[in-house]
């Protein structure tokens, strides 16, 4: 597996590949701590807000919130205790980014959440992990503790009056402790459902108190926005979309893998064919899903061709989104209505079940599926999914039920044959000895 | 404080309505019908089951209403193609795992969900896969559980939690699988049947009433329940002169209760028509004989030549009377007048526990009504046990508390199960609760009074500190602990403390029955003797007794014989009871269901209990036996079989309720207090002196447990009404869970014969 | 609860209100005091006090572990009902000591995860949702781990095995059956 940048200078990326590179040594040697350093000693809280606002940095979790303005949101005059919590419970499919960069170099998520912390005068920060990256945890518990011998996490930071104490927790298998709200819940020691919004976590968050909740790879950027400073970091990617973006290539390519690029980097289709190394066994690019299983399925004609730059705009403008940046390459042997359905039964199998829509829609969504695949289906089947989508898209409790939506319209927007050969009566009732179910 | 009001358009149509005021509540008020299933007032937001769709201007998406508090200049859409489109899409949702057998289901008729769909009509069944499936079973004697029905409005949980402080039945598992249940499938709790009232589906069910009857063959008779003193409105469903259930469900009744009820209150009515009830009047003929059924002419003529013969031989204050505080206001007058008119003696009183009168003589305060609890700011609980004897006083605790922000300061000598809720609780030495008002009442007393209590000088001096700078009502309680000087002192406390600007004190006794209020009101608690003495004087100055009702058995225990050494003694009861036992004779008396009437509640509430069945048998209401004995003793009552007249003659004689009239009482949404006379500030120095001698003599001894009290330990006792009730024996057992759920645990449990042999205390 | 080890249509298991409590080492013990203390809120440890408990305890939350969380975080154990059968990694029913599970979303899935599924199907004989019947194995299909770039993957208790082949999965079966595989809980 590939992991590295392309098209630019590895930031995050920049540690992976050297020996020993979790330990804080390696960390220090190359630049690490360097940022905490810079800004405990000669910035204040809001000159850091302010640099981050300036690197045009979006949150990296999914939902691309600029990370400046969330942090903006802190009441600064709250007496209540502040939180800084990290997002690190990377369940959407196709995503693995969070995990490579907590494994390969936890000193810099930590950093960034020193950072963090420093800049909204948080003294407990916490890094929620799902439950399966156990040995994840591990490691970050290791490198706290190294980095406490050193000084650098506990009281009295590199002799600074500042102290900030950071935790891991562990989820326990559930996607949607994902979203900040849910995982908030879940930090509590609750059921992981969303919470209602308003109040944002920035107001009321963990326990009641101001909160901010980022993802791994927002907080890893902090330090070399830090660094550089945040014009010279936005400048790496586009006006609105700053720096370098960690994508995670999965599926049918001959190199998967953790790839670094800029923001805005200007080529789907050379990204896949040249730098992934292309499609294996000689087949044919049929479809991507650029963001994690929760954005629009992309046809390759909307690729080939058709120069799709690699950010948020022209990721819409190119009709998907960048959500999390798990992108899965699939080829012609794929039938996109059996991976529809795979990811279906994915949303069912995590709807908290806290809504209606999504919790009836996505159990419906499933079984119309699998009477389909068992060779059932009937010709308005189409229609009928598109409805139960409608009926769930816009209206659910949180994003969960809009996720679960998405891939179902563009799908059987984009891949219309691939849904009809199924709904084509032909081998009906061969199977089941029912012969001539309805058919129109 | 006023509300700053703001402006907002709802359907084309400007309003005006309170700042902050949330928007479902607003739309509804102002007629435009908006669906909702989880949206319960004063319960938690949930906003999941997104019925209550509208639309907002420069809102991006379709608004839950129920979520949303009103802002100035507002413009809302709650009716267009988009939202019902939207709405009718959940209901779609809502019924594709939902078995459509409405016949089947005892929610059937009166289902939430159902009506929903015959609202619209036209709803077109698209989902045609297989349903997913769970078998019905029960979740305890009580409550039965048919988990397809459930669409998640999680009503029941919260009711649960928040109400009733029990958090006993929960959501586990995720998605599509979760489900409403309890950690091994047995509900523990105190039973009361919340859930099963919020339910807007089929989900929940009363076990008692299971497949009975349909809800539309039943008449309903809004009345009140007839076992503590919170006097909850209910509405009693009957058919075919059979009480089939009871609810509080709030398209019938709205009461102070709202929905809630507690166990008793919602399922013990079976006692109602229970094989057991007295049929005919009795007379035993012969000491010693055995009771008789007789005619009603033969046994009106025979009491009262006996009553005759020692009324003649040893003149009125010979024959003793005793009321009841679980009989109507009407029955209990009617006894007054007997004894007064008819016997011409002083030596009445009524089965209470213990006397309030004390306290009414010194009432320096109003009474709190339950409202006035669920929006206090202050709550001070001395002794007794809400949870159990008063339990919609426990709730409005709570729910002041959790919802309100209230402080709780409890004094008790139990860590009850509402310590939890307490932002101060102050455990006491057993029987020193006393010494506690002389510490509030009289500053330099507080270190006796620690001494005594067992308790830091510093936790009283705190509870002064939280009256001292107390803004908004606070409500002061207490139980039947209080001795008659503490409770003088008590209900002066408001002078004790001093006028203070925003704060405004409020007394709330917690008798334990119906109309405990009431015999006080009445007078009749205010006659020579109190039950143990007339008891005592039983034989000796006393020859001949008329009871209404039934001694405790607190009272009783000890006395046995007392009752025997009569020459004569009349009873009039719904059962065979330890007091009629001795009795020469026992009129067969109506119940709460079978009678009109008034009963007053701790609120001071004067609220109509009306008749939903005919007498049971050969029953006849209380207060009209009274008045065929007067009658046959030679004095017309003249209460032409009305219990109108009787209330009509009581409101004459009875200051606190002059001028009430039936038709005043009609609506049980706008109760009626009472006007009880406030004493203003007394000289309570006397008083004081002797609370003082009495504190000091109490001796530091005895010992104070740590363990809480189980839920259901007064409300699961089997009392003379309760043990007709056959769940009653199995929660009394303590709830013994059966092999199977799947079948009702009356087949399948026998009960041990020792547990049933706890007695009741309030209320039955 | 696992949704795994779930029918299509499921109660919550039915779990008696313990009697008993379970008992810990002092190490034990000490972890937990660990994990207690990072929080403010006790009942925040539910889930790695959940973990350390179905660790010590065969590997499910048995009535007296129930017992014992409820106790040791000062909630009820309605509470600790309504999380546990929330999270699927927390299995309130015995499973096998070594639990398969393969991940079935769609990168492993696009490359070959329903041929290691049944590749294990037919090795032991259980379909995924089951344990065999000497309880040493149960087999599951779960959500995305988070491998996909290195798909098809399992993990095994919390060990990810990657890149899988059915050679390789033949393997780890036998090192399982001879013990030599450690079963990954931690
Ligand atoms: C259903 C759902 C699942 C999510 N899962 C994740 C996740 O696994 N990791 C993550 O970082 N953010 C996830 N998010 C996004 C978070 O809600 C939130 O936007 C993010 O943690 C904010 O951090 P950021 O601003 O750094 O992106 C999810 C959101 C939703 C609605
Ligand atoms: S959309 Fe509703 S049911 Fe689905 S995950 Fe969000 S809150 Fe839960
Ligand atoms: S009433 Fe608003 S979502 Fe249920």
């Amino acid at each position: 597996m590939f992991i590295g940048a392309i098209g630019c200078e590895p930031l995050q990326l920049r540690r992976v590949n050297l020996e020993n590179s979790r330990s804080i040594e390696t960390y220090r040697k190359n630049g690490g701590y360097e940022a905490l350093r810079k800004v405990l000693d000669r910035m204040s809280p809001d000159v850091v807000i302010g640099e981050v606002k300036k690197s045009a940095l979006r949150g990296r979790g999914g939902a691309g919130f600029p990370t400046g303005m969330k942090w903006g949101f802190v009441p600064k005059d709250s007496p209540k205790p502040k939180y800084v919590v990290c997002n690190a419970d990377e369940s959407e499919p196709g995503t693995f980014k969070d995990r490579y960069l907590m494994e390969r170099d936890p000193h810099m998520l930590i950093e960034g959440m020193l950072i963090a912390a420093y800049a909204l005068g948080s003294k407990a920060t916490y890094i929620y992990t799902r439950g399966e990256y156990r040995y994840l945890i591990e490691i970050m518990d290791r490198a706290i503790e190294e980095a406490r011998a050193a000084g650098l996490a506990g009281d009295k930071i590199l002799g600074t009056e500042f102290s900030c104490e950071i935790y891991t927790h562990t989820g326990a298998g559930a996607y949607i402790c994902g979203e900040e709200t849910a995982l908030l819940n879940s930090l509590e020691g609750l059921r992981g459902h969303p919470r209602m919004k308003p109040p944002f976590p920035a107001v009321a968050g963990l326990y009641g108190c101001p909160t901010v909740v980022n993802n791994v790879e927002t907080l890893t950027a902090v330090p070399d926005i830090i660094k550089m400073g945040g014009e010279a970091w936005q400048k790496l990617g586009t006006e609105k979309s700053g720096g370098t973006k960690v994508w995670s290539v999965s599926g049918h390519v001959n190199r998967p893998g953790v790839y670094e690029l800029p923001m805005g980097y200007e080529d789907m289709e050379k990204f896949i064919m040249e730098d992934c190394g292309g499609i294996p066994n000689g087949r044919q690019l049929k479809a991507v899903i650029p963001g994690g299983s929760s954005v629009y399925i992309m046809p390759a004609s909307d690729i080939v061709g058709k120069k799709v730059k690699m950010d948020y705009e022209g990721l819409v403008a190119a009709g998907s989104m960048v959500g999390s940046g798990g992108f899965i390459v699939m080829d012609d042997t794929v039938d996109i209505f059996e991976s529809t359905k795979n990811l279906t039964e994915f949303y069912k199998h995590e709807s908290c079940g806290w809504c209606t829509p999504c919790r009836e829609g996505t159990d419906w969504l499933v079984k119309v599926f699998k009477r389909i695949a068992r060779g059932e289906g009937r010709p308005d089947d189409a229609q009928l999914l598109l409805d139960i989508v409608d009926n769930i898209e816009g209206k659910s409790f949180c994003p969960l039920g809009d996720a679960a939506s998405w891939p179902i319209q563009s799908a059987i927007k984009k891949f219309p044959e691939d849904f009809k050969r199924h709904l084509l009566p032909l081998t009906n009732g061969k199977e089941s000895g029912k012969e001539g179910l309805p058919t129109i | 404080m006023p509300a700053e009001l703001i402006k907002v358009t709802i359907n084309g149509q400007e309003f005006e309505t309170d700042k902050g005021a949330r928007l479902i509540d607003v739309c509804r008020e102002k007629g435009f019908a908006i669906p909702s299933f989880c949206y319960y007032a004063d319960l938690a937001l949930q906003a999941s089951c997104r019925m209550c769709l509208v639309r907002i201007e420069k809102m991006p998406k379709l608004q839950t209403s129920c979520t949303i508090t009103c802002t100035d200049g507002m413009i809302v859409t709650t009716e267009s193609e988009e939202i019902e489109k939207a709405q009718r899409g959940m209901v779609e949702f809502l019924l594709a795992n939902h078995p459509l057998d409405c016949p089947v289901c005892d929610r059937g008729g009166e289902c939430e969900l159902q009506e929903m769909v015959f609202d619209w009509g036209g709803l077109e069944e698209r989902f045609t896969e297989k349903k997913n499936y769970a078998p019905e079973k029960f979740l305890s004697p009580i409550v039965a559980n048919d988990p397809q029905r459930c669409i998640l409005c999680k009503r029941c949980t919260r009711v649960c939690d928040e109400w009733m402080g029990e958090d006993a039945i929960e959501a586990g598992g995720r998605g599509s699988h979760t489900v409403i249940g309890t950690y091994g499938g047995w509900l523990n709790c105190s039973q009361c049947g919340n859930c099963i009232e919020v339910c807007p589906t089929g989900t929940l069910l009363d076990a008692t009433y299971r497949h009975q009857t349909r809800p539309w063959e039943l008449s309903r008779t809004i009345s009140t329940c007839t076992f503590c003193s919170d006097g909850c409105q209910l509405s009693v469903g009957s058919r075919g002169g059979e009480v089939m259930r009871v609810v509080a469900r709030d398209r019938y009744v709205n009461g102070l209760n709202g929905e809630f009820l507690c166990i008793k209150g919602r399922f013990a009515h079976p006692f109602v028509n229970h094989e057991e009830r007295l049929r005919t009047p009795l007379i035993r003929y012969k000491k010693g004989g055995k009771l008789i059924p007789a005619t009603w002419d033969e046994a009106i003529r025979y009491t009262a030549a006996k009553l005759r013969a020692v009324l003649d031989a040893h003149g009125g204050e010979s024959v003793g009377v005793v009321g009841s505080p679980r009989l109507t206001n009407e029955a209990n007058y009617a006894l007054l007048k007997f004894a007064r008119e008819v016997v011409g003696t002083n030596n009445y009183t009524a089965t209470e526990a213990f006397s309030l009168v004390p306290f009414f003589e010194n009432l320096g305060a109003p009474l709190a009504t339950h409202k006035d609890i669920r929006h206090a700011k202050t709550i001070l609980l001395i002794g007794g046990e809400p949870e159990e004897l008063q339990p919609l006083t426990g709730r409005q605790i709570r729910q002041a508390v959790r919802n309100g922000g209230a402080k709780l300061v409890i004094i008790n000598s139990v860590p009850i199960r509402l310590k939890h809720a307490a932002s101060q609780f102050i455990q006491i030495r057993p029987g020193t609760e006393d010494a506690a008002v002389l510490a509030l009442a009289s500053k330099d007393d507080a270190g006796v009074a620690a001494r005594k209590l067992n308790v830091e000088a510093g936790a009283l001096e705190q509870v002064r500190q939280h009256l001292n700078d107390a803004q908004g009502d606070v409500i002061v309680m207490f139980g039947g602990e209080l001795g008659a000087e503490a409770q003088s002192l008590l209900a002066q406390l408001s002078f004790t403390f001093g006028e203070k600007e925003g704060r405004r004190f409020l007394l709330h006794p917690l008798p334990l029955f119906n109309n405990s209020l009431g015999v006080h009101d009445l007078g009749l608690m205010g006659g020579a003797l109190n039950p143990l003495e007339i008891l005592d004087a039983a034989g000796a100055q006393l020859r001949a007794m008329y009871v209404a009702g039934s001694f405790l058995r607190t009272h009783l225990e000890g006395r046995e014989d007392a009752l025997s050494k009569l020459d004569f003694l009349v009873v009039q009861e719904l059962f065979q009871t330890a007091t009629t036992e001795h009795a020469d004779v026992v009129f067969p008396a109506a119940s709460f269901a079978e009678v009109d009437g008034t009963y007053t509640n701790n609120d001071g509430f004067v609220q109509r209990v009306r008749q939903s069945i005919p007498p049971i048998h050969q029953s006849k209401p209380d207060w009209m036996i009274t008045a065929m004995l007067a009658d046959a003793l030679g004095t017309d009552f003249g209460f032409q079989m009305s219990s109108s007249a009787v209330f009509l003659e009581l409101a004459k004689q009875i200051p606190a309720y002059e001028g009430l009239r039936y038709p005043l009482l009609k609506d049980e949404s706008n109760p009626v207090q009472a006007r009880h006379a406030l004493v203003g500030q007394r000289d309570v120095s006397a008083q004081l002196v002797e609370l003082r001698s009495l504190v000091e003599g109490i001796e530091e001894t005895g010992e104070t447990t740590t363990q809480t009290p189980p839920v259901g330990h007064e409300l699961f006792k089997l009392g003379t009404l309760t043990s007709k009730v056959p769940q009653f024996h199995l929660l009394a057992a303590g709830n013994p869970e059966p092999e199977s759920v799947l079948i009702s645990p009356l087949y399948q449990i026998t009960i041990d014969p020792a547990l049933r042999d706890e007695a009741a205390v309030a209320g039955d | 609860m696992s949704q795994q080890f779930l029918p299509d249509n499921p109660l919550p298991q039915e779990v008696r209100v313990p009697d008993e409590m379970a008992v810990f080492s002092p190490e034990v013990e000490a972890e937990i005091d660990r994990h207690l203390a990072k929080y403010p809120l006790k009942r925040s440890a539910i889930l790695p006090l959940m973990f350390i408990v179905q660790r010590e305890r065969a590997g499910f939350l048995d009535p007296p572990g129930v017992a014992y969380l409820a106790n040791r975080l000062g909630v009820r154990i309605m509470d600790i009902w309504e999380v546990a059968t929330f999270y699927s990694m927390i299995n309130t029913e015995p499973v096998g000591m070594y639990h398969l599970q393969i991940c079935r979303t769609l990168s492993c899935k696009i490359l070959g995860a329903g041929t290691i599924t049944e590749h294990c199907t037919r090795r032991l004989g259980i379909k995924p949702g089951e344990t065999t019947p000497d309880k040493i194995f149960s087999l599951s299909e779960v959500e995305c781990l988070g491998s996909c770039g290195t798909a098809p993957m399992m993990q095994i208790g919390f060990d990810y095995y990657e890149n899988l082949t059915t050679g390789k999965v033949d393997e780890l079966i036998e090192k399982c059956r001879s013990g030599e595989l450690s079963n990954g809980v931690r």
